[in-house]
């Protein structure tokens, strides 16, 4: 029931991962996240830093206004009780009624703010004005603040606020990828048990789901097991008794022409010698339809002595030959039922002779020397047994022999030869994968 | 040989009954297990018995049989394949087991074989005794090397004394063993067949033990 891996292996490359999807999500999201309070934060820095940097001009002005000294003749001097650094990016005037500087911060220009007296908050191109007048003779407090610097205040408020966001963000992001992790570790049990799992067999049970998400897999694995259970039991039980209905007929049809053959006259005996020989390719058919029924279902291996194996499965008229074998084990009778079907081939399709060598540990090969198959016939061979699809294709030999391979978690190949027609079981798994047709 | 066919289904049963006795063999047929229990004390050469029959198992028989001490080769003639089926057949007393369908001269083999194999002496097909030699395959026997001419009843009682040989032979299981179940015999037909035996095949070769029966001695060679 498990997949081969070769197959596996190619599904996992195109099947989407669902950790990897959710790892996928959660980074979208992150970068969202962070972008979005980037912007909410940036939007909010603008009006809420503008409204304190005013409120600080405002406040400034209101304390200027009663230190301010005696204001100087000399309009270029730049006295004051509150003397601010040439750095700052804070500045003041007083303008008298008629526009000219009176006094001024170190770093203020040298002319008026404002053109003309303005009361409240102005702005220029350079500076952000805060206007207040100074007693009623039309002088006028300017306080302001750089444009430059009041920029730079709002976007280190948010660029603070998105390094923060994304910071949380990341970190979210990475704490959820463990919990994703941690919360798909149950479906990687479920996938252990399930490559353990047999149906068949109930010490194996699939056990609690230790997921509420994971109970209706399990019910449904179960049920799906019970189903196979009977359905395999089904078909021992019909195997068992077609076996027994079909093949004691044709065991008396065997002795009844047997003991006719002996009674008979010549002319009548060739007949019955027909007849008999059709008795047993139909035998031949029989018994390998009894054992596709068994194919896939328990393959009991065990050391199988080639040579032994072979002189149970006389063909008339066909000459059968062992090359150094090498040990190997198998299920006897599968393997028995793939080589009777076949030699019967072989000696269809015209062969002599057929050699059974082991070329590789696991690996049977059956050489013959009839006269192969045409390239078209072998790559549509080929094709039929890669993709399992043997009706209208393969015969009925060729089809349980690759079962009876695949049984035993190899494959049949069909390996170019020179001269005859060559079948390869390979009933060792590694080789299987490595050489599949 | 004398056999108990025991086989349920008429065609096989009746075919493998005439097949051999074509053969040469004494063949009793059984279609229920049931029916075999008025031969429980019959002497048989060789059992051939079907797994499942409408009664029962055969297998089940054949292990009762064997508990009680009954030595005589049997095979198991099923449609049962499985390598487990047979390993059970062959552990509950088979001697030799033949998955159906089958060729009946493959069984007339194994029948011999099986029959070699059962301590009887005999551990080929073709034995020596003396300047007498005894071919079970053939269903011949040789005096100086010349085919002795015997008839199917000569040849059944040496066939039986042969499969038995260095074991006496009461003349009560002989005399079944070579006319089989169902035969009207007349009561010293036995003897003479004894005698034409000696007289074919020299007088040594078969010893008469008084009071018990008969017997070929053993180390054939």
């Amino acid at each position: 029931m498990n997949l081969p891996p070769q197959r596996e292996a190619a599904g996992a490359g195109r099947v989407p991962s669902i950790r990897l999807r959710l790892a996928n999500a959660l980074l979208l999201w992150t970068l969202v996240w962070g972008l979005g309070v980037t912007v909410a934060v940036g939007y909010a820095a603008q009006g809420e830093v503008d409204e304190l940097l005013d409120a600080s001009l405002q406040s400034s002005a209101a304390l200027l206004v009663g230190t301010l000294p005696v204001p100087s003749r000399d309009a270029n001097a730049t006295d004051g009780a509150l003397p601010v650094g040439a750095e700052g990016e804070f500045a003041w005037q007083t303008v008298g009624a008629g526009g000219a500087v009176l006094q001024r911060s170190a770093n203020a220009p040298v002319q008026s703010l404002q053109a003309v007296a303005t009361p409240g908050f102005s702005q220029t191109e350079s500076w952000r004005v805060f206007g207040a007048a100074l007693g009623s003779d039309g002088r006028m407090l300017y306080v302001a603040h750089s444009v430059r610097e009041r920029a730079e205040a709002r976007a280190e408020v948010a660029l603070s606020a998105a390094l923060a966001a994304i910071s949380i963000g990341l970190l979210g992001h990475g704490w959820l990828r463990a919990r994703v992790r941690s919360e798909l570790r149950p479906l990687e049990r479920l996938t252990e048990k399930l490559e353990r799992h047999d149906p068949l067999d109930p010490a194996q049970a699939l056990g609690a789901a230790d997921r509420a998400e994971l109970m209706p897999v399990h019910a449904a694995i179960d049920q799906l097991g019970q189903r196979l259970a009977r359905r395999v039991a089904h078909e021992h039980a019909f195997a068992a008794h077609a076996a027994h209905a079909l093949r004691t007929p044709l065991a008396g049809m065997e002795a009844q022409l047997a003991v006719a053959l002996r009674e008979s006259t010549p002319a009548v005996q060739q007949r019955l010698q027909r007849v008999r020989d059709a008795s047993h390719r139909l035998q031949r058919v029989v018994q390998s339809l009894l054992d596709l029924f068994r194919v896939g279902s328990e393959v009991q291996r065990q050391a199988v002595d080639l040579k032994a194996l072979l002189a149970h499965l006389p063909i008339e008229g066909l000459e059968v030959s062992v090359q150094s074998p090498r040990p190997f084990t198998a299920d006897p009778d599968l393997l028995a039922a793939a080589f009777a079907n076949l030699l019967d081939n072989a000696k269809r399709y015209g062969a002599r002779q057929v050699v059974v060598s082991t070329p590789a540990p696991g690996t049977l090969r059956l050489q013959d020397d009839g006269p192969g198959a045409i390239p078209e016939r072998l790559h549509e061979l080929r094709e039929a047994l890669r993709k399992q699809d043997y009706e209208g294709h393969t015969g009925l030999g060729l089809m349980l022999a690759d079962l009876v391979a695949r049984s035993h978690g190899g494959s049949l190949s069909l390996p170019r030869t020179e001269q005859g027609f060559a079948v390869e079981l390979i009933l060792d798994k590694a080789d299987g994968d490595e050489r599949a047709v | 040989m004398r056999l108990l066919l025991i086989e349920d289904d008429l065609t096989l049963g009746e075919g493998l009954r005439d097949y051999l006795r074509a053969d040469g063999h004494r063949v009793d047929w059984c279609e229920r297990l049931a029916a075999t229990a008025a031969l429980a004390d019959e002497p048989y050469d060789a059992l051939l018995v079907d797994w499942q029959l409408p009664d029962g198992s055969g297998l089940d028989w054949l292990r009762a049989r064997r508990t009680r001490g009954d030595t005589t080769p049997a095979l198991m003639l099923t449609a049962r394949d499985r390598l487990g089926d047979r390993i059970t057949g062959l552990d509950s007393g088979a001697d030799d087991y033949m998955v159906k369908p089958f060729a009946p001269e493959e069984l007339s083999a194994r029948l011999r074989a099986v029959s070699r194999r059962s301590g009887a002496g005999v551990a080929r097909s073709r034995s020596r005794f003396g300047s007498i030699e005894v071919d079970l395959v053939a269903r011949a026997a040789f005096v100086g090397g010349e085919r002795a001419d015997l008839t199917a009843r000569e040849w059944a009682l040496l066939e039986a004394l042969v499969l038995r040989a260095g074991r006496i032979v009461p003349k009560a299981d002989l005399e079944k063993l070579v006319h089989g179940f169902d035969s009207e015999v007349a009561s010293n037909a036995l003897e003479v067949h004894v005698s034409a035996l000696r007289r074919k095949l020299g007088r040594d070769l078969i010893e008469t033990v008084r009071g018990l029966g008969y017997r070929i001695d053993e180390a054939p060679t």
